[in-house]
This record gives C-alpha cells, structure tokens and sequence, in this order.
C-alpha cells in the first residue's frame, strides 16, 4: 500500500478544505466569481462543469500556485496566501497539463519531484519504485517519456503526487484525454486511494466520473457554484427520477420543442432525439404530446446540468 | 512516517529546493554529455589553435607574453559565457515550455530557488567548459603555473552572470526564435570586443570606458590575471564588479521568471 491516512491527525473535525468567497480575475475576465465550499476529511470533492467553469483556477488557487484577488481560502489549516508553501507541504498536486520532465526517465521524474517536496535520496528512490508498483508502471521505469501512452503519462503524474504520501490530494480532469481503457485504470487506482482514507478534491467534465468517484459534487458554471450535493441528491433535486427522450422526424421538430418550451421543462436537442428534464420529482409528463414516440430512463448527472446551467451549456 | 531531508533556509532559499534543481540538471547531463563535451573541447580547441598558432604565428609578444597565451584567458572565459548564457537561456526557455517548472512548483519550491538552481547549475556548466578548455592550454603551455586554476573562479563569477542573463531571455521569450538574440546581440560582441584577442588600448579612447564596463571584460582581465600568474588590486575590483552586476540581474531574471510563471 503507498499511502496510509487510517491515523486521522489532529484537527479532526474541521474541514481539510474551506474556500469562502474566492475570486480570481485575469484583467476583465472573471474566471472564479465568489466560490465557497468545504471539503473534509476522507471525502472526494468533485468540480463538474464544461471548459471555462473556472475549476483549474479553482484547483490553482487551492495549490498556491495562484494569488487571491479576493475572499479566503484554507487548506488543512493553513492559509493559502500567506502560508502557500506550507501548503505545498501538505498537498499533492496533480495539474492538468501532464508537466512531465522529458529529459528523464520516469523514475528520475519521480525521484527528483522527491527529492524537491523533501524527501533525502534514497527515501525518494524507495518511494519511486513503491509508486511505480502501484501505478503499475514498473516496467516502463526507465523509459524515454515520449513513448509513454498518454494514460501512462497520466498515471505517472498521479504517482508523483503521491511520493511524498500527501493526506489530500487535488486532481485537475484526471482522465480528459485518455481512452476508455486508460480512464477506467484511473479510476480504479483512485477509487483504490479513497478507500485509504484520503482526501480528494477533482475536477472533471465527466459526469460518469464525478457519480463513479466522488462522494459530493459541486457544479460549476461560469466561474460559480450553481449547485451542491452527493450525485443521488443533485440528480433528484434538478431532473427528477427519469427524463424522458422523445424522438421526432424533422417535419414536425419545431412544432414539438415549442410544445416542450411552453409545458415548461428543461430540454436538449441533438440531432432528432429531445432529452426532456421534469426539474422536480417524478418524470415529465408529456401525455399532451401526440404523434411522437416517448421512452424514459433513469436521470443522471448530466440531466443534472442540463437542467441547472440551461441549454446555453455547449461544451467543446 | 516518510524520512525527509533537514529543510534548512539561507535568506530564504531552501537549500534542499536548489540542490534539488541542481542535481536535477546533473542527472540530465549524465545522459547527454558526451555530446556537450564535443562543444566543449572541439569549438574552443579549434578558436585556441587557429587564434593561437595561426595568428599567433604572425604576430610576437602582446603585452609580454605569447599571442598563443595571451587569448587563452579570453577564449576560456568566452566560451565558460556562451555555455552558462545557452544553460540558462534554452534549457530553461524549454523547461518552461513543456510544463516542467509548473510541476517543480507544484512541490513546496519557489520560483527563486528554481532560478537559483538554474544558475548553479550554469556555474558548474561554465567551471567544466573552464576545465576543459584549461587542461588544452596548459598541455600545449600556455597557462603559466598553478596561479591558472584561478580560471575557476573566473568561471564560477562569468556562470553566475550570464546565467542570469541567460534566464532573463528564457523568461521574456514567447518562442526559441528570439532566444538566439542572446547570442548575437550579446555573447558574440562580448567574445570579440572583450580584451580577449587584442589588447583594449589599441582601441579609441572614448571607446575604453565602455568596453571595460561590458560584462566580459572583468572576466577575461581576471582569468588573464591568473593564466599569467600576474595578480594586482585591479583582479579583486574585476571579481567585485562581476558580483555587482549578478546582485542586479538575478533579481531581474527572478522577478521575470515569476511574472512568466505564476499568474
């Protein structure tokens, strides 16, 4: 096992993470607009929300690596601003672009990130091979970076957070980019790390992987929170137990999103399928609606930001 | 519990973070140096033996001493400027760029102690450029005693400033290209017009004054000191000078490297 959290430490009961009000502007751009949470101990975090919701700022904020233009942000205690590296101490970071040094192996990589957080040579070289292992990458070791596939690379920068066993660990879109394949071996690893006891604050675009990892998810949207909760309470809350799909032929497309629109119901149209949200409980009831077929199915988070970000929600 | 090393702090540099860099910079030479090493010997070999024995064979003494040994210092400490200047300038432009210097912050580092670790690093770089060069000129007898391992100094001096002059260009850079002003805005004017190959008072008079504050000509003033074993209070004003002038750029190269960085 590379990291053990069992031992609580003091300070127990006050939430690892506690963001009240943060702001960050880059000249006119508002990219974090008064953001409050807390995240404590043992628990995973998710920022959900499309490119552009303000999350990687968010996390950079939260790792220091990124001044406060206002509002106050703790991280186990600690004050980001006066006291960031302090709170580079504590964490473990894994950004979203992979930032590997490709002018060493990946356990030179390791060793060095090591030896930078702390940790005396052969501590870190012991380290390096136990991540290695874990992350499964003990065969590629000593390889050039380059010929890494990119869910290597990316399992090699969560190894890295993890060399110097951090209790909190913050993960910007751990999986954007990776196939199926890739992402499901990250998870696995993750979901292996939550079970330790460690705390866990990611961002994602993905919905499935905020409801697979994360034990309460915020949605972010424009640089604010719009909504927070555990991925069962969202989902009930803003797009009912089911949404219906409703598909229809071109000819009469315009004549049915009229009748959605005016019935009142949160919906999406892509290509000749409707997805309609209720917004409350239950499902939405499109018993008015003639001539089109109607099929239900079980909500989701995605339902979820259909409904509280509005239709104006386009990602990539 | 993981066993760390003591985090000791010398005006706010934590010495374990510097070191860090450095060995950093030390394990990726271990894998490339023998193609440094042709840069090292063959360029300033061949300059020492065209300049040396080929020029020096048309003309005799300058200022008491051979002409083969009176541009050894010159070419020792120019090229020990164009290694710590190309250290710092493209190594750290293209660190910067893929992301790696992101990550070292993403430990508890500051921007300082990186550009710190860079420019020990363009230290050791200019010492072994010094080194090499030296052991050349002193086989062919044209460093003059022990007095020439002085050159060392020269190069630890010659590191510490054109690597922050290096790091200065990595910072503002937007793309490689503008890197290269480095070397034809800088370093070559410097090589040529430094008291290296041809003595600064053949030069107009209203010229000296420039070329002695230009940031080589202390450098090559020092090491021709040593290589002659020739040693005055001008040799200790020359080392002051270089000093002064990295105490004003590396805070330059810090602060821009922070802008470049941290936003």
């Amino acid at each position: 096992m590379i990291t053990d959290c069992t031992d609580p430490g003091p300070g127990v009961t006050e939430p690892v993470i506690s963001a009240s009000g943060i702001t960050k502007t880059f000249g006119e751009l508002t990219a974090v607009d008064g953001v409050s949470f807390k995240v404590h101990r043992g628990e995973t975090y998710g920022l959900l929300g499309p490119n552009g919701a303000g999350k990687t700022t968010t996390m950079r904020l939260l790792s220091a690596l990124s001044p406060l233009t206002a509002g106050s942000l703790t991280v186990a205690g600690l004050d980001v601003t006066s006291q960031g590296r302090q709170v580079r101490d504590v964490l473990g970071v894994v950004t979203q672009q992979d930032g590997l040094d490709t002018d060493l192996n990946p356990k030179d990589n390791l060793i060095i990130y090591g030896i930078l957080a702390g940790l005396d040579y052969s501590t870190a070289v012991r380290r390096a091979d136990a991540v290695l292992q874990f992350f499964d990458l003990t065969d590629r070791a000593k390889d050039e970076i380059d010929y890494l596939s990119g869910g290597m690379k990316r399992r090699l920068c969560i190894a890295r957070a993890f060399m110097t066993n951090p209790r909190v660990i913050v993960l910007d879109e751990p999986t954007t980019g990776l196939d199926p394949h890739g992402r499901s071996r990250v998870w696995e690893e993750l979901q292996t790390l939550k079970e330790a006891g460690v705390t866990v604050l990611m961002s994602t675009h993905y919905m499935e992987e905020a409801a697979a990892l994360c034990d309460r998810v915020a949605i972010m949207h424009h640089g604010k929170i719009l909504d927070e909760g555990t991925p069962e309470e969202l989902v009930i809350r803003h797009a009912g137990s089911e949404v219906a799909i409703v598909r229809v032929s071109n000819g009469v497309r315009r004549d049915v999103v009229s009748w959605i629109e005016n019935a009142g119901f949160d919906f999406r149209v892509s290509g000749t399928t409707i997805t309609v949200t209720s917004g409350a409980d239950g499902r939405p009831d499109l018993a008015g609606l003639n001539g089109v077929s109607v099929t239900y199915r079980p909500s989701n988070l995605e339902d979820v930001f259909l409904s509280v970000a509005g239709r104006g929600l386009v990602d990539e | 519990m993981i066993a760390t090393q003591p985090n000791i702090q010398v005006a706010g540099f934590r010495l374990r973070s510097v070191a860090g860099m450095w060995f950093r910079h030390a394990l990726v030479f271990r894998r490339t140096w023998w193609t440094a090493m042709t840069w090292y010997l063959i360029e300033p070999g061949a300059a020492l033996l065209a300049i040396g024995l080929g020029v020096g064979q048309l003309v005799n003494e300058v200022e008491g001493v051979p002409y083969a040994q009176f541009v050894t210092p010159g070419v020792i400490v120019g090229s020990a400027m164009f290694h710590s200047i190309f250290e710092c300038a493209w190594g750290s432009f293209f660190r910067i760029q893929k992301g790696a210097y992101e990550t070292v912050l993403t430990a508890p580092v500051t921007v300082r102690e990186i550009a710190m670790g860079d420019i020990s690093w363009a230290m050791s770089r200019s010492i072994i450029t010094a080194l090499s060069i030296g052991a050349v000129a002193a086989a062919l007898g044209w460093i003059d005693s022990i007095y020439g391992l002085g050159i060392i100094l020269a190069a630890v001096l010659v590191g510490m400033q054109f690597g922050s002059m290096g790091l200065i260009f990595a910072a503002v850079s937007t793309n490689p290209h503008t890197l290269s002003l480095s070397f034809t805005i800088v370093a070559t004017p410097l090589y040529f017009f430094s008291g290296s190959f041809f003595p600064i008072s053949v030069l107009p008079d209203w010229i000296e004054p420039f070329v002695w504050a230009a940031p080589l000509t202390p450098a090559v003033h020092l090491a021709r000191g040593f290589v002659n074993a020739q040693l005055d209070l001008t040799h200790l004003l020359a080392a002051v000078y270089m000093i002064g002038l990295t105490a004003l750029l590396f805070p330059i190269a810090a602060y821009l490297m922070r802008r470049r960085l941290v936003k």
